[in-house]
């Protein structure tokens, strides 16, 4: 036995450009998904993710670059391996299960010619927890068990990487967040490389080993998804994952003087800018206390819109200059409503911060959400 | 997601695979249409006169007032019978569903030797009337038999299309008119039938359609409309213009009549919000007695009456010693040529399904109109341009069963194409990429998944060209081989010449497969497996 050097990754996506007409979909896109592990593309509807996924199986051709699975180059300049070669696994968003096939034969389409086929089915039916269920047809079955029976269908003929497309969005939303566990457990269990695309960025972070927030065609960052929360690459990435203000700040010497006081900036040294600057603050990092009654100065903040969500009160404040910041209000104080008058003090956190240089920044004013997150100007 | 985008095609033509077979069958269905502008051409002064002679003009406006009475006709039956059956409590209402739809599956020259086997003067009724000293009956032969028989045989048109928007429209629109005041009269009439009307009128232009283009009911009832003067002047001479003028002068009519349903089908149609719950069936209370009624004559007139007095001289031709031999070779000529016009009709609707389906575009839009321009123009049309083509370029092939199936080929194939897109619509391209990651190369994922989908379609469709082309008479009766008789041409034959033993058989044979195969589609809708 020679000692191999380090794997190829599952897949690997090189400078690939695609464009459907005139729309372009993909341009100078990387993406490298490592063996075992779970990859969540994540990024706002159109953003090309899709496209990505399907350049992946093969449904599509890309116009330039190349695209790798286990090292071996299924498509790059003049030559393409057809999706039947690729030994990939695909769960569709609307799961695609063939109508006129029982669920057993869902699952063995793809090992049909194996003699092992049934103790293999069996194994997925039993992994899925569709065992009982192998003779039902799919128009029988709940949405949560199509899911299932397509990720099974999917796993079955061992394929080097699965990939699926909004695997959550047909379904209802608390069947969702319990399918996302199972969906994530199945994954591990068979020991799987994964690929989902999404634009729900709760899904991205709690199903995912790393992310990759993309946006019109290319990829903003890709990290694990502490990382993409905690150390955002850029202001899309800010305001796509999680509710960020950003906030103008003096940099010097990885400290940004804020409005709020100093914060330390965390990330490598190069990603510290020194000078005007914008900080991401999220809203935990603030204390929000309730203020007496008065007029709202620049450290007072007059309660403007709330969101309760049952584990947590945001609320969104603005100050006597018109600045307008989400914060998360803490226990004690989850009775404020609108109009009341509350005072902001920043927690001792760290952050990151964009220098100003290069590109053109706004501050927030509102950047929980998402559409509004998208229209702002990016870097890259 | 960017889903519209980025399954688009780019503008170039889909692969040569499905280009090659759609166009050879796009050529086929072009020629009636061809035939038409060919001959349109050649329109002189000659021909001119011909048109504006009395003659002429007496058969156009005699095809017309049949038009207009049958629409006039069809909603009298159809509008009342849709009404009881989608909305109110009618007693054994599912059974009224069915029976009165029936009657569609009959041909017209079935229903019209009824007539005029039971009310003609040798028909069976009037010889009853005979014997017991009562007076005649009014004639059945002409414009009133005519009238009545083909509102029998496309009632069901306006009952369809009236019932479906019926059923579809939201019960709460009505109720709103309710809330506002309105009887229920009132809501009826200021409220569903607008709502209705578009649906309704569609289905009466199909009914002229049919009654202008049918050429057995009108021949058997000795009325004369444009496709039995054409068939007259065909068999008369051997100079085919008036002929060809004639059949220039339907289509033209047809035409018109066909843009006013298109545009009444594309234009004017409102399309109610979708019903969110069935409506609460009104109550007719007492009035159920009269719309028992209507629905017991309805049925009698369309369905009794042809059975019975088909049954009736079947039955006294055998007792009468009338010969079964020729049914015999009638029903395999029938079997054979509906069999295989299907067969053939099949394989030519899947390249074309695939081409609309999956490469929609100006050139599906194109080639989705000329194939059913062959369908548009009546048979008659179609027969005569087929003769005209063949003498021209195969005469060898003239009177052959291979120009006939391909003639009912060509007419037919919407009906094919129909039903087999509706299921391939069904079949998302997912499904086949779920079998491409699965292994299958594309072949394979055409043979194990998008051909067994597409099953019930195909098989459908095959069902719907078998069960026309065996009701088929125009295109039998001028481009069968000499001495080919079907069981259509058998009826036709025998009921023109009064001979109502010898048709009777071929007509209850010829039920009996009609029924078989409508049969078929029933269970052909039902969803896979």
């Amino acid at each position: 036995m020679t000692l191999s050097p380090t794997p190829p990754p599952a897949v690997r996506m090189t400078g690939v450009a695609k464009a459907f007409g005139p729309v372009v979909a993909l341009d100078h896109f990387e993406l490298e998904v490592r063996r075992g592990r779970t990859l969540c593309l994540l990024g706002p509807s159109g953003c090309g993710k899709t496209t990505a996924l399907r350049l992946i199986a093969g449904f599509e051709e890309p116009d330039r670059g190349s695209v790798e699975i286990n090292g071996r180059r299924v498509a790059g300049p003049g030559s393409s391996m057809p999706p039947e070669r690729r030994r990939v696994g695909m769960v569709f968003q609307d799961f695609a299960l063939f109508p006129h096939l029982s669920v057993r034969e869902n699952v063995a389409y793809g090992i049909r010619r194996d003699p092992d086929r049934d103790v293999r089915v069996n194994e997925l039916l039993e992994l899925v927890g569709l065992a009982a269920d192998a003779q039902r047809m799919p128009h029988q079955l709940s949405g949560g068990m199509q899911q299932r029976v397509a990720v099974a269908r999917a796993l079955a003929p061992r394929p080097d990487v699965i990939l699926l497309d909004e695997p959550f969005s047909n379904l209802d939303q608390a069947l969702r967040t319990q399918l996302r566990v199972e969906v994530r457990e199945i994954l591990r269990r068979a020991q799987a490389t994964a690929l989902f695309v999404t634009h729900d960025q709760e899904e991205a972070l709690t199903i995912a080993d790393d992310v990759c927030v993309m946006s019109r065609g290319r990829v903003e960052q890709c990290a694990v998804p502490e990382i993409v929360y905690a150390e955002p690459a850029n202001p899309f990435v800010a305001g796509f994952v999680g509710v960020a203000n950003l906030v103008h700040a003096d940099c010097e010497s990885g400290v940004a003087h804020t409005r709020f006081g100093p914060v330390r900036l965390i990330g490598p040294p190069e990603r510290r800018p020194t000078g005007r600057a914008l900080a991401v603050l999220r809203p935990e990092h603030f204390d929000v206390w309730e203020a007496p009654d008065g007029p709202a100065g620049r450290n007072l903040w007059r309660v403007i819109d709330r969101r309760f969500s049952g584990a947590e009160l945001l609320l969104e404040v603005q100050s006597g200059d018109g600045l307008r910041m989400w914060c998360e209000a803490g226990r004690q104080v989850r009775r404020l409503t609108v109009g009341d008058t509350v005072e902001l003090r920043l927690r001792d956190v760290e952050t990151v911060a964009f220098g100003m240089g290069h590109q053109q920044l706004h501050p927030t004013t509102d950047a929980a959400s998402d559409e509004k997150a998208m229209a702002r100007p990016t870097s890259g | 997601m960017a889903a519209p985008v980025r399954r688009q095609r780019g503008p170039g033509l889909p692969p040569a695979r499905l280009l090659l077979p759609v166009l050879a069958v796009a050529g086929l269905s072009a020629l009636p249409v061809l035939y038409l502008v060919l001959r349109a051409l050649d329109v002189d002064r000659a021909a001119l006169e011909l048109i504006i002679r009395p003659r002429t003009i007496e058969v156009l406006v005699a095809s017309l007032s049949l038009g207009l009475a049958v629409a006039v006709g069809s909603i009298a039956l159809g509008l009342p019978l849709a009404w009881l059956t989608a909305r109110t409590d009618l007693p054994a209402r599912r059974l009224w569903m069915v029976l009165t739809v029936v009657p569609l599956a009959i041909p017209s020259y079935v229903i019209a030797f009824a007539f005029v086997a039971a009310l003609g003067p040798r028909g069976a009724l009037s010889q009853v009337l005979r014997d017991l000293g009562l007076p005649g009956l009014p004639s059945i032969y002409g414009f009133g038999g005519a009238v009545l028989v083909l509102t029998l045989a496309t009632y069901p048109y306006v009952l369809l299309a009236t019932r479906a928007a019926l059923l579809r429209s939201d019960p709460s629109i009505e109720e709103a008119g309710r809330a506002l005041g309105d009887s229920p009269l009132g809501a009826f009439r200021r409220v569903t039938l607008p709502m209705i009307a578009p649906a309704m009128a569609g289905g009466a232009l199909l009914a002229v359609l049919y009654a202008l283009s049918d050429f057995g009911a009108v021949a058997i009832l000795q009325f004369d409309s444009f496709a039995r003067v054409i068939y007259i002047a065909y068999r008369a001479s051997f100079d085919r213009s008036l002929a060809a003028i004639l059949a220039l002068m339907l289509v033209a009519v047809t035409l018109a009549v066909a843009w006013v349903e298109w545009r009444v089908r594309t234009r004017r149609l409102v399309i109610p919000p979708a019903a969110r719950r069935p409506p609460v069936p009104v109550r007719l209370g007492r009035w159920r007695w009269p719309a028992l009624a209507l629905c017991c004559a309805v049925t009698a007139l369309a369905l009794v009456v042809p059975a019975s007095t088909i049954l009736f001289w079947l039955l006294r031709g055998l007792s009468q010693g009338e010969p079964l031999r020729v049914l015999g070779s009638a029903a395999t000529n029938s079997l054979l040529a509906g069999l295989l016009a299907a067969v053939v009709v099949a394989a030519l609707a899947l390249p074309v399904v695939f081409l609309l389906v999956r490469h929609p575009g100006r050139f599906a839009a194109w080639l989705e109109g000329i194939l059913y321009s062959a369908y548009a123009v009546p048979g008659i049309v179609v027969a005569l341009a087929t003769v005209f083509f063949v003498l021209n370029v195969m005469p060898i092939l003239y009177q052959s069963l291979v120009v006939l199936v391909l003639a009912y080929a060509v007419r037919f194939l919407p009906q094919a194409v129909g039903p087999t897109r509706a299921s391939l619509v069904q079949v998302a391209p997912r499904l086949v990429e779920a079998a491409r990651t699965l292994g299958d190369n594309p072949p394979a994922a055409f043979r194990a998944i998008t051909l067994p989908l597409l099953r019930p379609g195909i098989v459908a469709g095959m069902a719907l060209v078998f069960l026309t082309t065996v009701k088929e008479l125009p295109l039998t009766l001028l481009l069968g081989p000499t001495g080919f008789e079907t069981l259509a041409t058998a009826i036709w034959g025998a009921a023109t010449e009064g001979f109502f033993a010898r048709a009777a058989a071929p007509a209850a044979m010829l039920m009996i497969l009609s029924g078989m195969t409508v049969g078929l589609l029933f269970r052909a809708e039902d969803p896979v497996r």
